[in-house]
């Protein structure tokens, strides 16, 4: 019996106090902000960053880099059409090797 | 007669080759150096003076697949179906371009690789088509009922061009609409650009038509030649 209220005692011990913690900071940024310059503020936002998740309001709340997805574009459309070339250059060889093999093919039976 | 027609085709391909080169290299500089950016999606909207040309390319890939097949279903010559499979690899190449060009775009301007607007839908829909019919043609050597099917099919994929030009029209999307009659239209800049890239895209798919439609004839008459030396 004792031990479980000393289990219950524990686990709320560990329950309550990093809530206990983190409700802490919130009231830190006024007194921080009269106080100290810069150092203090990016303290804030790291703070805030790690206190708080916020939702992207619309596409352009967003910055996304549109020169990798221009030079990505072109990277595809060049590598696309390079790999058909290559393909068909294939194709072409695959042709000729088999037409050079039926001729052989075809002057072995007239020798014969 | 042969050896001249030959040769008169030869000349004909190198030239459009050529000029297909120097158009690629205006376009380019039309497209970097001549048009302005975007005032507000920026450098990313120059990914359009690629993509719609290679949507327009895509059609007429489609578009000559469609006539291959349909002159193959009346006549049953080699060289229609050649012209055929010519027209769906080279139309689903363009489409494969267009597919994947189109979200690299839409990721800026819309938030989203995806969304399933009435055009891109119809556009996937024709790629998966013409997929289809190359998937049955790789199958072996395709036979005569192979052919047939497929030719079939790039004539059921026909009746999806319309539908993917005018679906911006018709249907409510978010595709934009630029360069249709109720769209806002270009700068001066940016139509020759598109304009340059038209035509530069145009020559790029007849070329590609054309050497891969020999290519199919070569492996047509080789195969030919191959089912003869074997019933001898």
């Amino acid at each position: 019996m004792r031990a479980l209220i000393a289990a219950m005692v524990l686990g709320c011990a560990m329950f309550f106090t990093p809530m206990a913690g983190a409700e802490t900071p919130s009231d830190e940024p006024d007194a921080g902000a009269e106080g100290s310059g810069g150092e203090t503020a990016a303290e804030d936002a790291a703070e805030e960053r790690a206190a708080q998740f916020v939702g992207v309001r619309g596409p352009e709340a967003e910055s996304v880099p549109g020169g990798a997805l221009l030079l990505g574009a072109y990277a595809i459309v060049w590598l696309l059409l390079f790999l058909f070339l290559m393909r068909m250059r294939g194709l072409q060889r695959q042709t000729a090797e088999e037409l050079e093999r039926l001729s052989l093919e075809i002057r072995a039976s007239e020798d014969r | 007669m042969g050896h001249t027609h030959q040769s008169g085709s030869s000349t004909a391909w190198s030239l459009l080759l050529f000029a297909t080169l120097v158009l690629f290299a205006a376009t380019l500089y039309a497209i970097f150096v001549f048009a302005p950016v975007e005032q507000q999606m920026g450098i990313v909207q120059k990914i359009f003076y690629f993509h719609v040309p290679s949507a327009y390319a895509m059609y007429i890939g489609f578009g000559v697949s469609a006539v291959g097949s349909a002159g193959y279903l009346l006549k049953r010559d080699a060289r229609w179906d050649a012209v055929g499979v010519a027209g769906a690899e080279v139309g689903t190449l363009f489409c494969l371009i267009v597919l994947l060009t189109g979200p690299l775009w839409a990721r800026k301007a819309w938030g989203v690789w995806w969304t399933w607007d009435p055009r891109l839908t119809t556009t996937l829909l024709a790629g998966m088509i013409f997929a289809a019919y190359l998937a049955l043609r790789s199958m072996g050597n395709a036979g005569e009922v192979e052919k047939r099917f497929a030719a079939g099919l790039a004539l059921f994929g026909l009746v999806d061009l319309p539908l993917i030009h005018y679906s911006v029209q018709r249907w409510r999307g978010v595709h934009p609409t630029v360069i249709t009659g109720k769209g806002g239209g270009l700068e001066s800049e940016m139509y020759w650009a598109l304009g340059l890239s038209f035509i530069a895209f145009t020559g790029l798919a007849v070329l590609l038509i054309w050497a891969r439609a020999s290519i199919e004839r070569q492996r047509e008459e080789t195969a030919q030649l191959r089912f003869e030396l074997m019933h001898r």
